[in-house]
């Protein structure tokens, strides 16, 4: 059994030769390989965790289960399944939302998403070149902007439900709106959000 | 189209990033065994927002994480196996050599005694690595004796309620004193056993819970003058350790 390492990332391009290459390998049971989607995709994807979960413990786990998952898995996904990284980042989020439905402290879960929100006053701070280093912020910052450019009230709804996971019922009650119109908002939001990430690529 | 099929396309893309209720959601898929439009559809959706997660920064990860998650991944075991275990199969091979040698040297009339004594701790190695294999809690505590930083370690297998305990890198007493193991019991403290350890030689100890006392809550190691073989304890405690 191949020693885990500690290395950072692998830097540069991601082709998607590469990621093929990288799921052949874990097909293949390459620990290698392992480590390396490990160090490619634990900053996204325990970003997300965190942001949904507000506890860093508990996000990762939900990463850890994501890994196991897939690992398990990868010789069951096709070859026209979305590519590692997307599908680990649905596994992600999902099983952070049954998390925070499992906990049942709804109050405290709208509380936590109305006062930090996962994106909540992110948008006009500066990136710190670390940040800018990671594999995949060419991703991050065609999401951003699509999320930036949202107007605010769809904004704010999609920051609820995608990234705080509430339901329309919980974000209707903490909005003070109608339930349709929650829903009318989301639904406009996706329609755009779906044109603008339409471009985008697997890059793992 | 029927009335109901309209309410499930309408609400495919809720479903597919989980803003219905679990109500609702339970039978949203039961509608999809059902129904290829909509799977269809809800791959679809799935696709095309498959990156929004991404709006959400990366983090930068706390030292050791990924080397904790790859292990996680591949069922390893925390660093503290790798000290603990090359010493329970040192034990177990010095035991098999010992077993061996004695069985050479024996003669007839003390073989089987011998063979009996071997076996016996043959038995206590598989019990110490049967424990191993099924610990699920480590307990740590460090320990400063006479300017020497040792420690006691204690792996928990809870299905079998049995501990194994390392008490590693603390000198010899001098005459008249021992180290002392204890638990800590909700009846208060309970005497374990004499711990007998150098800087050279750890103790490495197998031990079921005690018959009294009552819920176990920890352990703790002190230092006792020698001849106190009851009551509780009067010397200096060097650790405890909570469950």
């Amino acid at each position: 059994m191949a020693a885990a390492s500690e290395s950072p990332a692998p830097r540069g391009p991601l082709t998607l030769e590469r990621a093929s290459a990288l799921r052949e390998r874990l097909v293949a049971r390459d620990e290698r390989a392992l480590e390396e989607l490990i160090a490619l995709a634990t900053p996204w994807l325990l970003g997300v965790a965190q942001g949904m979960l507000s506890d860093a413990d508990e996000a990762e786990d939900v990463v850890l289960d994501a890994f196991r998952i897939l690992w398990d898995r990868v010789d069951t996904l096709s070859d026209d399944q979305p590519g590692l990284m997307a599908w680990l980042l649905r596994i992600v989020r999902n099983r952070a939302i049954d998390r925070l439905r499992a906990r049942r402290r709804h109050g405290l879960r709208i509380e936590r998403a109305q006062r930090s929100g996962v994106l909540g006053g992110e948008y006009d701070e500066p990136v710190t070149p670390n940040e800018a280093a990671h594999p995949g912020w060419h991703v991050h910052e065609s999401v951003h902007a699509a999320l930036r450019d949202l107007p605010e009230d769809q904004r704010t709804a999609v920051q609820l439900a995608y990234f705080s996971g509430l339901t329309h019922s919980e974000i209707a009650a903490q909005l003070a709106i109608p339930m349709g119109t929650v829903k009318t908002r989301l639904r406009l939001a996706y329609g755009r959000l779906r044109q603008a990430l339409a471009p985008l690529k697997d890059w793992v | 189209m029927t009335q109901q099929h309209a309410w499930f396309i309408e609400h495919v893309e809720a479903f597919a990033l989980r803003h219905l209720e679990p109500d609702e959601e339970r039978s949203f898929r039961d509608h999809l065994e059902r129904c290829a439009e909509c799977r269809k559809e809800l791959d679809r959706i799935e696709r095309e927002l498959a990156w929004l997660p991404m709006g959400v920064k990366p983090v930068t990860l706390r030292p050791g994480l990924a080397r904790k998650l790859s292990r996680g991944v591949l069922g390893e075991r925390e660093p503290v196996w790798r000290r603990v275990v090359p010493w329970a199969i040192a034990a177990s091979v010095a035991l098999t050599a010992g077993t061996i040698a004695l069985r050479a040297r024996a003669d007839a009339r003390n073989a089987a005694a011998q063979l009996a004594a071997a076996s016996q701790a043959l038995d206590a190695a598989r019990d110490t690595l049967s424990v191993l294999r099924n610990t699920r809690k480590v307990m740590h505590a460090a320990v400063q004796m006479d300017g020497q930083e040792g420690g006691i370690t204690i792996l928990a297998d809870p299905v079998s309620h049995r501990w194994n305990v390392v008490v590693h890198d603390l000198p010899q007493l001098p005459p008249g004193e021992h180290y002392q193991f204890w638990f800590i019991t909700d009846g208060g403290m309970v005497r374990g056993t004499e711990v007998h350890t150098n800087l050279e030689h750890p103790a490495v100890m197998t031990m079921g819970m005690p018959k009294e006392g009552g819920n176990v809550l920890g352990a703790a190691l002190t230092v006792e003058p020698a001849g106190t073989s009851s009551g509780p304890p009067r010397g200096q405690v060097l650790a405890h350790l909570m469950l």
